[in-house]
Formats: structure tokens, sequence, C-alpha cells
């Protein structure tokens, strides 16, 4: 089976700006595919495109068969696609909504109302088509807009940053859909900026300034990218501030966070230091233990290294 | 290839219903398009009246005889001069047009109907406020034209009274004759032309806020990723458009027959394929307004800056002919120009086919350069 998304140098200018540089990756079927970076590093540019929306300045892609370049009124054929804003009518009941998506891929009769009562039944709001859209809580407006997306069976489903602005249960729930689809076949292509998010994703492509410098699973990530330990430090006498900076004093920390009463210590791979140096830094009793990587270090730490090949401000882009 | 036109066919009905339902959930437009346009018949039918009767005049007499009187009476008798009170003097008369009472004052000096008697150079003043210059235009116009006779009668009869009567007397008598709108009735002029400006309010305006609207919410990007193909979405938003102008259309006409006693006298379907190109070029404009547009307000205000000069340079208020030589040919881009030739050569005259052909020329022409230019300007804001 070919994968359902093969992307190959693509590249977006926008006069001087490049907002996409010389991306490449693949997404197989059923697979959910996370996209992370900071606002403006190229994931809505990227998601266009895709979408067949924006056409490439240089590159291409092939989105469920079809090529974005020469065939984008196909690629939107067979693509669903969903925004944070969920762009729904407010003033039009939920079922009208569908019908009106539905129809704008070709959909009609009998066969689009069996499709929308299965659809609703899917994202849990199965009775609820007769509700006017305006009136549902924001999590609800995001399924239905999720709806929307798969009405018409889509081998491809974009997601650009689905779950902004939504509370963590609602988030947790809409993930759980996401599960769903993608164990039926479907492949999800989710652009996030809660890292939580990018742990449930099966792959994780990493965006910084338009390049994607890192791309795996999120464990393959955590160990080829997160710097060589993380410990966390709590208790000691000193006040946090002061210990903060006794710590990223040492050679070899790379940086020390604050983390609800104690600290978080990243430590260089190629560095000896370890928990002794840590607690010896700081007087009084201090515990130490060594903390599992998270996404969030692996962010900081790929968007560091860019900065460091490209010299820094320019590799956070417009954020 | 049946499959395509099964799709095409889903397609623009899932626009066309979406819009329905859009417009009829919502009662401002809705208000709009339907009861607005009747009301704004009614009240510029009524209101924007071109005919002067009735100016208020107040008569000084100082002559006080039975000649002067009857010359009055006979200034007065078609109804263009009404008579609201009498002064004494000049001054007092002249008092009464500074407070607005009246608009003219005739008069009428002492030894007025001695000079009659005999012979003598007579002289009646008539006094006009000229701050409206087409009443006072027409009332002293009408004062002018009734003296002028009344001279020339009163000459005749000496004439005659010594010649004996019976020998010719040469005279020429101007007596004109007024076609298709015989009583000069200004709302049969006007309600086309109002028909006309209330398309232009309705649809171009309905149609930018629309689109504007859509760009608002983001679901303009939402089914810009839909596969349905651009000319097909912009057929979906404008039809139900269309189809409320010609209603709305109807409405203007059936109301003005009624009301106001337009007549009807060339082919319905003339009328109709006229309104219908009209339309075209003004949803159009709507499409295109929308294109430039970031938002609502701007959409509003970008339909304004079509709608006046539009509306100005129509002929409609003011006659192309009587426009600078500089503007005239700016009038040629407008569409409202050639609706309104040819609606009312086809409403007043009885026009054919082959008389309006032109104006439905140019509205086809500009129609398709509107519309097209809309289309390509949307595709390529969005890609």
């Amino acid at each position: 089976m070919s994968p359902a998304i093969v992307v190959d140098g693509l590249s977006r200018r926008f006069g001087r700006f490049t907002a996409v540089d010389d991306v490449s990756f693949e997404v197989g079927r059923g697979e959910v595919f996370g996209y992370l970076g900071a606002n403006g590093a190229g994931k809505s540019t990227t998601i266009r495109m895709l979408c067949g929306l924006l056409a490439p300045t240089a590159g291409d892609a092939v989105v469920a068969g079809a090529r974005v370049s020469t065939q984008p009124e196909e690629v939107r054929a067979r693509i669903g696609y969903m925004s944070q804003r969920f762009s729904l009518y407010p003033e039009l009941r939920v079922a009208e909504n569908l019908e009106f998506f539905g129809g704008a891929h070709g959909m009609g009769g009998r066969s689009l109302a069996r499709r929308l009562e299965a659809v609703l039944e899917r994202v849990g709001l199965a009775g609820l088509g007769r509700e006017r859209t305006q009136d549902l809580p924001g999590g609800m407006r995001q399924r239905v807009a999720l709806a929307g997306a798969i009405l018409h069976e889509p081998a491809v489903v974009f997601l650009d940053e689905p779950t902004a602005g939504v509370d963590p249960w609602v988030r947790r729930r809409f993930w759980g859909l996401i599960r769903e689809l993608a164990d039926g076949g479907t492949t999800i292509f989710v652009t996030t900026h809660y890292m939580d998010e990018a742990e449930l994703c099966g792959r994780v492509g990493l965006m910084v300034a338009g390049r994607l410098p890192a791309l795996d699973t999120p464990e393959g990530l955590k160990r080829t990218h997160a710097p060589g330990r993380v410990w966390s430090v709590r208790g000691g006498e000193l006040p946090p501030e002061q210990a903060r900076l006794r710590l990223a004093a040492l050679p070899g920390v790379l940086d020390v966070q604050s983390m609800g009463a104690g600290l978080r210590v990243r430590v260089d791979r190629h560095a000896t230091l370890g928990a002794d140096d840590l607690a010896a830094s700081l007087s009084g009793t201090v515990e130490v233990e060594e903390d599992a990587a998270s996404m969030e270090d692996v962010f900081l730490a790929v968007v560091d290294a860019e900065a460091q090949r490209v010299g820094t401000a320019a590799a956070f882009g417009e954020a | 290839m049946s499959g395509d036109l099964l799709r095409w066919r889903n397609q623009l009905l899932a626009v066309v219903r979406k819009e329905i339902r859009q417009t009829l959930q919502d009662r401002r437009v809705l208000f709009l398009l339907v009861v607005a346009p009747f009301l704004q018949l009614l009240v510029f039918g009524f209101a924007i009246d071109l005919g002067v009767d009735a100016v208020p005049t107040v008569v000084v007499d100082q002559d006080r005889s039975p000649e002067g009187r009857a010359l009055v009476a006979g200034l007065l008798a078609d109804g263009t001069l009404v008579e609201v009170g009498e002064a004494a003097s000049v001054a007092e008369a002249e008092a009464a047009l500074a407070r607005g009472e009246a608009a003219a004052a005739v008069f009428l000096p002492s030894g007025l109907a001695r000079d009659l008697d005999r012979g003598d150079p007579a002289t009646v003043q008539v006094v006009l406020d000229g701050s409206d210059p087409t009443r006072s235009g027409v009332a002293g116009g009408a004062a002018v034209r009734f003296f002028g006779a009344r001279g020339l009668a009163l000459a005749r009869d000496r004439l005659e009274a010594r010649l004996g009567a019976g020998r010719g007397l040469p005279s020429v008598e101007v007596r004109p004759r007024l076609l298709y709108n015989p009583t000069l009735s200004s709302p049969v002029y006007m309600v086309p032309g109002i028909a006309g400006m209330l398309l232009l309010i309705v649809t171009t305006v309905v149609t930018s806020m629309g689109l504007a609207r859509e760009r608002e919410l983001g679901t303009l990007e939402a089914v810009r990723v839909t596969p349905i193909p651009t000319p097909l979405l912009m057929l979906g938003k404008v039809l139900p458009f269309v189809a409320v102008g010609l209603f709305d259309v109807t409405l203007a006409i059936t109301a003005g027959a009624w009301i106001f006693e337009v007549p009807l006298r060339g082919s319905l379907w003339l009328f109709y394929g006229l309104t219908l190109l009209y339309l075209l070029t003004t949803v159009g404009m709507g499409l295109l307004i929308s294109t430039i547009a970031q938002n609502q307000q701007q959409a509003f205000l970008g339909g304004l800056m079509f709608l006046l000069p539009a509306m100005l340079l129509s002929g409609t208020l003011t006659p192309i002919h009587a426009m600078p030589s500089w503007l005239q040919p700016v009038t040629l881009l407008n569409p409202l120009r050639y609706y309104m030739e040819g609606i009312r050569a086809v409403l007043l005259k009885g026009a054919t086919t082959g008389d309006v052909a032109h104006a439905a020329l140019g509205l086809a022409v500009l129609g398709s350069a509107i519309l097209g230019t809309a289309v390509r300007r949307f595709r390529k804001r969005v890609a």
C-alpha cells in the first residue's frame, strides 16, 4: 500500500519570506501524524498546501493519491479539513451545516441523510441534529466540525489545531474520537501546540522556522533529541531564584526551569554531572531524582539546535 | 459524465439551500430584501414629485378694480398659483416671502384698469422666491404665459372692434402634445428609476456583505477546502438574490401600476430579460466588492461607494445630456444607465427588442466583464 501522504521537497515563499523550506516526509495509512511548532513556524502554510489551497513554490506532495500541484480539486475531494475556528454557520442547525458540507462534496439525497445520522452517532451527537449550532457549547461545536470533515468518508483528515481553546476534558474526549477514526483506517494529520497531545500521536514532526529538523515517534524523539538527562531537584535552603542560578552555573547544565515546588535541570549528554554534584551545589537536604524527558524538552532542544545552526533569533521565525 | 452532473447539481443545491436558510434566519436581511424596497418605492414615489403646482401666492391689489380682480382670477385658474392671502404693499408681500408663507407675489399697481382702458402700457409685477429655482421658474413661466396671452387677447379685441369683426388677424399658437407621459406625472418617470436603484441596493449590498461575513466566520476557508468549483459556488450564492431581485422588481412595477398609474406598455418578457441582465451586473459588482473588502463594514461602505455614483450618473435623477461633457462618457460604464434607458423605453413607450438592443448589449458586456473579474479575483485571493 502506498503511503497516504508523500511530501517531497515542499517549499513556499511569500516574497522574500520563506514560510516552508524544503520539507519532506511520508505518512502511512491509518497513522495519526502530529505536526508541532510555534505559531508562525509554517504549520498552517504546510496544511494549506497539502489541502490544495495554496500552490507550492517548489517541491510537491501527493495526498491520497492526488498531486497537490496539478490536481488540487482531486485532493480536496479526497480529504476532510477542520480548522481551529470550527468554521460552522452559527445560525443554522447542526444537520443543516452538515447537509451543506456534504452537498459541497457532491453528496445528496437519501445516502447523505443516512450518512449524516451515522456520523452524528459516531461523534456522540445522535439526536442533536435539530439544535441550532450557536446554542451548543464549544466542545460540541468542535465535534460538529469534525463530523463535517469526515462526512464524505475522506481517506485523509487534516485537523488544524482542532483543540485550541477547549477545556482538557473535552480535549481528551476529542482525542478518543481521533484514535477511533485512525483505527478505522483514516489517516489523521493534526497540528497542535499542546505537548501532551503530541504524545498521543503515532509520529511527530517538529517544525522550526519553516524547516522540519525532527521527525519520529514521541519515544524516538525523546531518545535522539532530548538532552542527556533530566533531573528533578527539590528541597534545599536557598530561595528558588538563587538555587536556580547556582545550578545553571554548573558545567554541562543546559537550562533550569521551575516545575511546581522544585526545579527541572536539563544536562548535556556529554557532561559527567550526576545527582550528587547537583545536590552538593545547594545547601541543606536536597532531593534529586532522574526524570523522563518530555516532549517539551524535545521541543526546546530542537529549537535550541536550530537556533545554533542558523544563528539565534532567526530560528524562531515570526514567533 | 452523468456522475459529474449529479455532483454539480448536489453542490449547487447545497449552496442555494444554505443561502436561503441563512437569509430566512436573519430577519434584518429579510426585511432589507422584501419590506424595505416596497416602503422605499412608496416614499420615493410620493416624495420625489418633480412637478410643480399650488405655489402659494400673495396678491397686492392697489387698483381695486373689477378688471384687476378678473386678471388675478384668470392667473389662478389653472392651479399653478394658489392665493394664500392679500398684502397691502410690496414690502408686506416680500415679508411674507421671507417668512416662507408664500413663494410668489402678484402686484397690481393703482391705475391698472385705467391704463388698460386707455390703451397705455400697463405693468403687473410678479415677485418670486428664487431660493427654489424649479418652483420659481415654473411660477414665473405661468405668470408670463398668462399675462402675455391676456395682453394679446386684449389687443386682438381692440383691433377687431376698430377694423370690424371677421377680418383675419394672423396668429401663431403653440400646442404641445406630450407622448408617453401626457400628464407629466413624476412617479411615472421615477418608478422605473426607483426599481433600478432598489435592485442595486438589494443585490449588490446583500451579496457583498454575505461573502464578507463568510470570510469573517472562517467558513469561506472551510468551503474552499471542499471540491466545489468556484463558478458553481458563485452561482449558488447569487441565484437566491437574483430571485429576490426579480420578486422586488415585480413588486415595484405592480405597485407602480396600481398606485402611481405607471403604464406597462411593452412586453413583460423583454422587461424581465433586461432585468435579468442588469441583475448579473449588480450581483457581479457585489462579488467584486467582496473580493476587495476585508470585513462586513468595508463591504457595506464599498457598496455605498458604488451605489451613489451609479444612481447619480444613471440619468434617473438628472438627465445625462445635462451633465458636464467630460462626465457624460463615464455614464457608459454604469449598468444602471443602460437598465434605465431600457426599461423606461419598454414600460413607457412599448419599445421592441430592436429598440433596446443597445441597452441589452451594454448590460451584457458590463455584466460579463464584472463577473469575470470577480471570479478571477476570488480565485486568486484564496490561492
